[in-house]
């Protein structure tokens, strides 16, 4: 009943009145009535109806409100914090150097931002996420669905077709070689048609549609409860070219992160977002930069650069708040034709029993072997895969 | 805009029309306070306002990665695919190049970029079975005269050059009258060829191709190396202009890039064969998929 008037949910200027008038708690309101408060403050009956509506609403919700409410203050031990980070999982990215740098994997609850030049592979990471969210826990994933806002178009179906059967097969090696009755039983539902069926796909075209999206990315989340992954793949190209005013890209800017933060936290959901690099020009040479300014660098908790060092392909982690910036290689396999398709045969030897992981790939080459002598074809394509064992 | 027609209290369509609010991006562009301020209303409303505009703008947009996989409607499809009519380019790019994007050839002077795109000027106009998209073709051009002798000789041979469809079908397309030829020399006319001119064709489903060859040539005269960030500029608006009227019409555009070398001190002698593609990452960010052209011979056997 103490509640100071500055805070009710009222429209700015009525607020502002009361204020004014001299109101300070909600029980000086209450006592005056509808009809004194006309006069005091100068608004219509009906407004001043209004008013004593939400404030006794209000009273009501603060008597019953529990502290497990979003939105209202909690308070918690930071050791409380502590064990809830650790029980969380990790999206695995299938690199294990990735993997490592990043402390275990992408986080949950966390903004997660991939820059880098054009072609070098955020898309393919992003790609890969989508389907390693939905890998079971007894395999130890975090067994969730996963919801994809592309808006360049670079969403390919096939390719992550070619990604989820990589990941199946992955699982049904680990499954055979440790024969346990909870995976085998994952595996009856783990299959490339139940991984496409829960990635969620939304194409924007422009930066109304994004936001838009963004804004109806609570009410999703609320019914899709199992989605632990937002990806928004390419958050720099709706906004590098329509704005002269660039305060106003600030602005929005600014406020799509505040909501993805949010989404992150209420639904314990780690976020993706993909950069481009911009060219700063300084006095005497110019550098690669993440694209959409400097105040756009604090809306990412993580950030990882992908860039060429001239054919190799390097991540750097730019930004954590736990991890030290470091530098590792990757690959992004390809798959090999005459049907035989093996996409990201580093996720097949992810093993970490590495005595399996030296069978496989014992088995894997003598097949091959097999195969182009037996048909006697020589391939259009010779493909090797490098692995960091 | 009408904004009755939205499923809103009334009192906030009363303050929508006060405000002169007139469309959904004024509202999104907006922020939660502003609004508050602006229309007199408790955050409660806005967000509630905020949500329906949503939802009005992106109604039924949510698909899943399945049913995008399981779609086999041609008019839809991912799948679906222009054929470059060349086997081995189509098996390079698992089919063709896609309906939806920028497709960018780049490569050194000389090294067939030309004869691709007039090859696949003739391709677009097969029927969908072989491979085509059954309508014609914009090619503009942006240096050189359109090559027309080349193009003759390319429709007469097309019952060799395309053995795999049948010669009934080949004899009733008339492949010279569906290939529409503009010339753009400068920034502004190329602005207005594709704001205006192509949509028309477009929107009229006679072109389902655009070729603009090349890119590079406009803007590697009126750019010199201190107006990058102009350049930047003209090149991220026209390539967001070519990237929605793909998306809109399902069109594919090639662009021809050239190549340039960059000279570092280390490797001042192996310029020539770096052949780094023009048009700096501005251009490259665009979204595009590239196929480089480093030993091109032209393609005579498809």
């Amino acid at each position: 009943m103490q509640r100071d008037v500055g805070s009710l949910p009222l429209a700015p200027a009525v607020r502002a009145r009361l204020v004014s008038a001299g109101f300070q708690s909600v029980q000086e309101l209450l006592e005056t009535g509808p009809c004194g408060l006309s006069k005091e403050i100068g608004i219509s009956k009906e407004e001043a109806l209004e008013v004593l509506q939400v404030v006794r609403q209000e009273c009501h919700g603060d008597a019953t409100r529990t502290t497990a409410r979003s939105g209202a203050s909690r308070k918690c031990t930071a050791l409380e914090l502590l064990e809830e980070e650790q029980a969380q999982g990790f999206i695995i990215t299938f690199c294990s150097a990735l993997d490592n740098i990043l402390g275990g994997g992408v986080q949950l609850t966390k903004i997660t931002e991939v820059c880098g030049a054009p072609g070098v592979g955020k898309t393919q990471l992003c790609m890969q996420l989508a389907v390693d969210v939905q890998i079971p826990e007894c395999f130890g994933g975090v067994a969730g669905e996963a919801v994809f806002i592309d808006t360049e178009g670079s969403f390919i179906v096939d390719r992550v077709v070619d990604i989820a059967a990589a990941c199946v097969q992955h699982c049904h090696l680990i499954a055979e070689a440790h024969q346990e009755e909870d995976q085998l039983k994952a595996l009856e539902t783990f299959s490339v048609e139940s991984i496409l069926s829960h990635i969620y796909c939304f194409r924007c075209r422009d930066y109304i549609e994004l936001l838009a999206q963004v804004y109806l990315l609570p009410d999703f989340l609320s019914e899709h409860s199992k989605v632990r992954l937002v990806v928004v793949d390419g958050i720099a190209f709706p906004f590098r070219h329509e704005f002269e005013d660039l305060s106003l890209r600030t602005r929005l800017l600014n406020g799509l992160a505040q909501q993805l933060i949010i989404v992150a936290n209420d639904h314990k959901s780690a976020v993706i977002l993909t950069n481009q690099m911009t060219t700063r020009i300084g006095q005497s040479q110019s550098t690669l930069v993440p694209a959409l300014g400097e105040s756009w660098g604090h809306a990412a908790t993580v950030r990882l650069i992908f860039h060429w060092d001239n054919s190799q392909r390097l991540a750097t982690l730019y930004k954590s708040p736990s991890q030290k910036e470091s530098t590792v290689p990757y690959h992004i396999t390809v798959s090999i034709p005459f049907g035989l398709e093996i996409a990201s045969c580093k996720g097949i030897f992810r093993h970490t029993d590495k005595s399996v992981n030296y069978v496989f790939l014992v088995l894997l080459f003598s097949s091959l072997m097999n195969i182009t002598g037996n048909t006697g074809m020589s391939p259009d394509l010779l493909i090797f895969c490098t692995f960091s064992l | 805009m009408d904004w009755d027609q939205f499923d809103l209290n009334p009192k906030v369509i009363a303050a929508l029309k006060k405000a002169d609010i007139k469309s959904i991006k004024e509202i999104l562009n907006l922020s939660g306070a502003d609004l508050q301020r602006l229309m007199k209303l408790s955050s409660a409303d806005i967000q509630c306002l905020l949500k329906t505009v949503s939802h009005m703008l992106r109604r039924s947009s949510m698909l899943t990665a399945l049913q995008l996989y399981q779609d086999k409607d041609h008019r839809t499809s991912q799948h679906q695919k222009l054929s470059l009519g060349c086997s081995v380019l189509d098996n390079l790019l698992k089919g063709g190049i896609p309906l939806v994007g920028i497709t960018e050839v780049a490569g050194e002077s000389s090294a067939g970029k030309t004869q691709i795109s007039l090859q696949l000027c003739l391709c677009v106009q097969y029927p969908y079975q072989y491979g085509g998209l059954e309508s014609g073709a914009v090619y503009i051009c942006t240096e050189d005269v359109f090559p027309s002798k080349r193009l003759q000789q390319l429709i007469d041979q097309q019952h060799k050059l395309r053995a795999d469809v049948p010669a009934e079908v080949i004899q009733k397309i008339k492949f010279g009258n569906s290939i529409f030829v503009e010339h753009a020399a400068d920034l502004d006319t190329f602005h207005n060829c594709i704001t205006k001119r192509i949509s028309l064709l477009l929107t009229r489903g006679m072109v389902r191709l655009v070729v603009i060859d090349s890119i590079a040539a406009l803007f590697r005269c009126e750019f010199g190396a201190s107006d990058s960030v102009t350049k930047a500029r003209y090149l991220q608006t026209f390539g967001a202009q070519l990237h929605s009227l793909s998306t809109r019409f399902r069109t594919p555009i090639m662009c021809i890039n050239q190549v340039t070398d960059a000279v570092s001190e280390s490797e001042a002698t192996q310029c020539g064969s770096s052949g780094l593609q023009c048009l700096s990452s501005t251009w490259n960010n665009l979204g595009k998929s590239t196929a480089n052209e480093t030993d091109g011979q032209p393609n005579t056997a498809a």
